[in-house]
């Protein structure tokens, strides 16, 4: 255990889960998830956020185990877990209530550092890294959705959490927003925080995870390098999922996608 | 998502019936029963409706409506039985504790009465779609906006509720508790309620163009997909529950005048 | 001030003159100075950054903006020669249809089956019972949701949600109709449903307008494409003419993403466009390629 706290680790070891009796969602996953920004892929159905409410502590496993940094998930809450693990939901109306973008972000820190100057100090930190400084004095659904989507972002990068899991990041994104989701995964990943991402947009991952994971009726059936995972035909499609558009691209041009990617779209 | 609805799906005469109509079958007998201070009477009138019941095929869930009363019913012939003020003829006695006809026999007048209503509405509610008693309100004259309302409400409600939970999940992972002292405990309240409402409020906004766009409130006359029937039974049996109704009334009112 | 009317031509489905608008309790307008035509049997894509004032676009070519939502209109939006406003809103409904982003707040949450929900429009309309089942069978048929009509609209997924409520629009039998950003929040199986039902659509002859953030789609279903920025429009043109704009670059709109591929090495086609259908872009890559390797 102390070694895993060493690693910073999250290990999750035979987990199985299910909502009503018997009726199992998850189904014996065992997975070691460290710091290279991970994707989790699969169709709607597949397990997926089930998968993270169980990381973050929402849910608690029908069997299995979790180990986030050498905590058991089954012997702490999601509130006490906020401070390590921060979660971006996927839908920001589920979770706006106050009526200043900054009070919004700000929520979150003062419940897990109790101290006003550092929330503040946090939160401002933490619309900068969003581009919605300008807009903090504003009522959060006076913002456009992608906006808002932003806010909810930053609300958990206020926490300064070790563990950031996003659900659906680009959903209603334009390019431009695409862009500054990606940039600040990249600053995140970078100072050494373990970044999972829920996300449909399989270009998106390409571009920005080093290690993707297929999901599909409750088991893993791929794991690994995001390149090679993306790569296998037979499996995207048993999963309902699609080729990135860069490697069919080099694909059919016949280079290597790593040459694609040297091109730094 | 399920709706709110007590609904027993089944193909018989009574389901066949327009709501209205059941609805003055019940009005009938609660006013029946009331009227007439008469165990006779009301055990008339509580046969009629489990003989429906029986017809209509939802005898077992009626049986689990009038459980709910039990308990009440016991406590009263109990309490009546023995404390009545009118208490005087001595029926038996349990242990020292003795039971009056007079109170007995006005428990299970009271306990009659209440029996019919719950079995008489309960036959509405077990044999009737919710959107088939809005439709069938709507074809008499209710605004079609209302019928949306109450439509509407049996099943957004669960959704609420579904997304409650969502929001729960959403502000307790930004680590609010929702154990400690009252002051914590009402900001978690603010924490969840503050979103729901708010986000209800934002879907309505949408749900409210679409409808628009669909015509909403165009028309004071709308036609309807699934049409309630009037037929000559239910013109019949209203026409019968009506007449019935008035006769009750007016003979009491007039006993009541004449001495 | 209005300019003066322009002959509206014949085959002029939609035509915006001149269109601002302002949202109540905003300085800014929302759109400002809009114009362009759209004919029948047209689809046009609307493409810009968010905020850009598509969606506002979108409310105000059915009336929606200023009507339902308030605020200050000034120009003219005409359909089939009559400004929107001036049509009364049980021809408004049956001539433009809009769907719009969010699959569970378009359904109307009063009915029980997917059959009922479609009904919805046309029970309020007031049209004959024998008339409505025949339109609505014929609708679901269409859209593929024939199997699902006794279901509950709640239990649908998101890709048959947005078919439902392209049904339920439909039924209406618009001859327009608008969708702002129907698959932003579908998987990519429902993605891949819309866009089938926006072909078949298509090919029917209904005029449509398609805003899209997923450029890889919309260049395959739109004949042209209108370039919003800050309210107002930058370019109207063919997809490849408006996505080698420099203004896309400028203002970071961003372009299906083979054709990113192609702006970096300047591979563009004969026209000197950049391609934006992925098979053209295979093409003058390879061309690319190949020139590259004969000059060493």
């Amino acid at each position: 255990m102390t070694q895993m706290v060493r690693e910073r680790l999250i290990k999750i070891e035979n987990l199985w889960f299910a909502y009503k009796s018997e009726d199992y969602v998850l189904k014996g996953i065992s997975l070691i998830l460290d710091n290279r920004p991970t994707a989790i892929v699969g169709q709607n159905g597949a397990g997926k956020t089930t998968f993270v409410k169980l990381l973050k502590a929402l849910l608690r496993p029908t069997k299995g185990d979790i180990w986030i940094f050498g905590q058991n998930t089954k012997e702490t809450t999601a509130a006490r877990l906020a401070k390590t693990v921060g979660l971006v939901f996927q839908n920001p109306s589920d979770q706006i209530f106050k009526s200043r973008v900054l009070d919004e972000v700000m929520f979150g820190p003062l419940n897990v550092f109790r101290d006003k100057h550092k929330a503040y100090e946090n939160s401002l930190k933490a619309l900068e890294i969003v581009g919605l400084s300008k807009k903090k004095e504003e009522h959060p659904y006076d913002l456009t959705l992608s906006e808002r989507k932003l806010l909810c972002l930053a609300s958990v990068l206020a926490m300064e959490p070790e563990v950031i899991i996003l659900d659906e990041p680009t959903i209603a994104q334009d390019k431009y927003s695409t862009k500054v989701i990606a940039e600040i995964i990249y600053q995140l990943a970078s100072s050494g925080k373990l970044i999972i991402a829920i996300t449909h947009d399989m270009d998106f991952v390409l571009e920005n995870f080093s290690r993707t994971i297929v999901f599909t009726d409750g088991v893993v059936i791929l794991d690994g390098e995001t390149e090679k995972v993306l790569s296998d035909d037979n499996t995207l499609e048993k999963a309902h999922l699609e080729v990135p558009w860069l490697i069919k691209l080099s694909q059919r041009i016949g280079v290597s996608y790593d040459a694609v990617k040297n091109l730094g779209i | 998502m399920k709706a709110i609805s007590l609904y027993v799906d089944k193909d018989t005469f009574v389901h066949k019936l327009e709501p209205v109509t059941k609805f003055w079958y019940a009005l009938a007998s609660v006013v029946l029963s009331f009227i007439f201070p008469s165990i006779w009477m009301g055990l008339l009138i509580l046969s009629t409706s489990i003989f429906l019941s029986l017809v209509a095929r939802v005898l077992k869930n009626m049986v689990g409506f009038v459980s709910a009363v039990l308990v009440v019913s016991i406590t009263m012939l109990v309490i009546q039985g023995m404390f009545y003020k009118e208490n005087v003829t001595l029926v038996f006695t349990i242990g020292g504790l003795k039971f009056y006809k007079e109170g007995l026999l006005h428990a299970i007048l009271l306990i009659i009465r209440v029996v019919n209503m719950i079995t008489a509405f309960g036959l509405l509610i077990l044999t009737t779609r919710p959107s088939d008693m809005v439709t069938n309100l709507v074809q008499k004259g209710m605004s079609p906006k209302l019928g949306y309302i109450l439509s509407s409400v049996l099943q957004i409600i669960p959704q609420m509720l579904s997304t409650a939970s969502t929001i729960i999940d959403a502000q307790c992972s930004r680590g609010l508790e929702t154990e400690g002292n009252f002051s914590e405990k009402l900001r978690a309240v603010f924490a969840l309620l503050g979103p729901l409402v708010l986000s209800s409020l934002v879907e309505a906004r949408e749900r409210a163009v679409a409808l628009e766009m669909r015509g909403f409130g165009v028309s004071n006359k709308p036609t309807f997909v699934r049409e309630i029937p009037e037929t000559k039974v239910d013109k019949t049996l209203k026409f019968l529950m009506k007449t019935i109704l008035i006769f009750a009334i007016s003979w009491r009112v007039f006993s009541w005048i004449m001495w | 001030m209005d300019n003066v009317v322009r002959e509206i031509r014949k085959n002029e489905k939609i035509v915006v003159q001149n269109l601002s608008y302002r949202y109540p309790l905003s300085n800014n307008k929302a759109i400002e100075d809009i114009n362009f035509s759209v004919c029948a049997g047209e689809s046009v894509g609307i493409i810009g950054r968010n905020g850009s004032g598509k969606s506002t676009l979108c409310l105000a070519l059915t009336g929606l903006v200023p009507l339902f939502f308030g605020g200050k209109r000034s120009g003219r939006v005409l359909v089939d020669g009559t400004d929107v406003l001036e049509i009364p809103k049980e021809k408004l409904v049956r001539k433009i249809g809009l769907v719009l982003q969010n699959p569970f707040s378009q359904i109307s949450g009063a009915k029980m089956t997917v059959f009922d929900e479609v009904a919805f429009g046309l029970e309020n309309l007031g049209v004959e019972r024998e008339e409505m089942l025949e339109r609505v069978e014929k609708v679901l048929r269409r859209l593929d949701l024939w199997s699902k009509r006794d279901q509950n609209p709640f239990e649908l997924s998101g890709g048959q949600l947005q078919r439902l409520a392209i049904a339920s629009v439909l039924a209406l039998e618009p001859e327009i109709l608008v969708l702002d950003e129907p698959t932003s929040q579908l998987d990519p199986q429902g993605t891949t449903e819309v866009f089938e039902v926006l072909s078949e659509l298509k090919r029917t002859g209904i005029t449509i307008i398609l805003v899209e953030h997923k450029f890889e789609k919309l260049v395959e279903h739109v004949d042209k494409v209108i370039f919003l920025h800050e309210g107002k429009v930058i370019g109207i043109g063919t997809p490849e003419e408006i996505f080698s704009m420099r203004e896309i670059d400028e203002y970071s709109v961003g372009e299906p993403i083979y054709t990113s591929v192609c702006k970096k090495l300047n591979a563009r086609k004969p026209n000197g466009k950049y391609p934006v259908h992925f098979e053209e872009a295979i093409e003058v890559l390879k061309g690319a390629l190949k020139s590259h390797d004969t000059n060493g």
